[in-house]
């Protein structure tokens, strides 16, 4: 179990300067950035596309628009593995979402369903913010942590997800904003 | 629930994905001018992006091949530092236009070449880069320029379109309008340039269009002009 990693990360710091080379057209930086990106980016679009053709093709439009648009990456409004991973999940979804395409896959709330998170608890100790998401997520009712996942990786609004589940849309919608109000609590 | 809990459910919810897509509109259009807002949508981003903590896939090696090949070959980056550099001498240059009382943009141009023997055909170009693109058509003769713009972004600042001759001075052809489709007369100085090959660009400035007549802030699209037919 790692416990060595800090706010400051040298690797991360190291991605954000990448980023900004490549926003000069550097494509040493570029290629790069893949090698130390793609594995981490491949895997959102997985968990988003279940296609794994598609969630290839995705990935490289990912890169090429990173190539393009490295130029506004800002530094001040966060790190370069948000914006990598914020920027990669976006186009997942918009893929998924393609065409009208709907997902209507029946979402189970029963609460005995753990928070689907595999290593939630290997996380505590990690001083960064995604260690402490995990273990808040963790402290939350499993059902609000799988509601939280599939908005983010399937963009399924309030009203698909109140759906989904079969439950009001109100009822839905008091439950989760209630769940981030005790994540932010948690988080900050 | 307190006014400060209802906007940072607002963030969650638009860093999430919860909102409908009008509402996810209306609240990145809020973004631009609440800075509260915009802190607390930075912070959720950064949670949710940690979402992915336990993701990780290789991708195949043919899905860098591929990227590797689909990168523009003219793109070098040689525009984007270019671009760069006049905007890090944009001020210096209007400060010694200012010491000289002359600027280069006001030397004589050079009187364009009118084409009478042969009706000369339109130029387009297709400019991409960040969010939006914007088309635009050009018709040599009238030197008249339609626009068309869609999807992008500029926040509190405008759209500035310019294009970049040979000798690698950008020449405004005016701020775009977003809402709908523009034709308008190229300015002169910029209207002797334009032509098959030169490269347009999109950067984002302050109100009004760039206070020095070059890019000042940052360039969101660019596209080569080519021969309509």
């Amino acid at each position: 179990m790692q416990n060595g990693s800090s706010p400051h990360d040298p690797s991360m710091e190291s991605i954000d300067a990448m980023l900004m080379r490549v926003a000069e057209g550097d494509r040493a930086a570029f290629e790069l950035i893949y090698h130390r990106t793609s594995a981490k980016l491949f895997g959102v679009c997985l968990r988003v596309l279940p296609v794994r053709q598609e969630a290839e093709e995705v990935l490289q439009e990912i890169y090429l628009t990173v190539w393009r648009r490295a130029g506004s990456f800002d530094p001040a409004r966060g790190g370069a593995m948000t914006w990598l991973i914020t920027l990669a999940r976006n186009r997942a979804v918009d893929r998924l979402r393609s065409g009208g395409r709907r997902v209507s896959a029946p979402i189970e709330l029963a609460d005995a369903i753990p928070d689907p998170a595999p290593d939630a608890e290997a996380h505590v100790i990690a001083a960064d913010d995604t260690g402490r998401l995990a273990h808040c997520l963790g402290r939350l009712d499993a059902g609000d942590a799988g509601l939280i996942r599939t908005a983010f990786f399937e963009g399924a609004s309030y009203a698909e997800l109140a759906e989904r589940c079969a439950r009001p849309l109100g009822t839905i919608k008091s439950r989760i904003r209630r769940a981030l109000l005790s994540l932010r609590t948690c988080l900050a | 629930m307190s006014a400060e809990d209802d906007l940072d459910l607002l963030a969650a919810e638009l860093a999430l994905g919860l909102l409908e897509a009008g509402e996810a509109a209306a609240a990145q259009a809020r973004l631009a001018q609440d800075p509260e807002l915009a802190a607390a949508h930075a912070r959720w981003t950064g949670w949710a992006a940690g979402l992915a903590a336990d993701l990780e896939t290789p991708p195949p090696a043919r899905v860098w091949s591929t990227i590797a090949a689909r990168l523009p070959a003219n793109d070098d980056g040689t525009l984007r530092r270019q671009l760069r550099l006049w905007q890090g001498t944009a001020i210096a240059a209007s400060l010694a236009a200012v010491v000289l009382g002359v600027g280069w943009w006001s030397r004589p141009q050079p009187a364009p070449v009118v084409q009478v023997a042969a009706a000369a055909p339109p130029i387009v170009a297709v400019l991409r880069g960040g969010a939006g693109v914007v088309s635009v058509s050009y018709d040599p003769q009238s030197r008249r320029l339609a626009t068309v713009v869609a999807g992008i972004v500029t926040g509190p600042r405008v759209a500035e379109l310019w294009v970049i001759p040979a000798d690698g001075r950008p020449r405004s052809l005016g701020v775009l309008s977003q809402g709908h489709p523009g034709w308008r007369s190229a300015p002169a100085r910029a209207a002797v340039v334009m032509g098959a090959g030169m490269t347009l660009a999109v950067s984002l400035e302050p109100q009004g269009g760039s206070p020095t007549g070059l890019p000042t802030g940052p360039v969101i699209l660019t596209g080569k002009l080519a021969q309509a037919t």
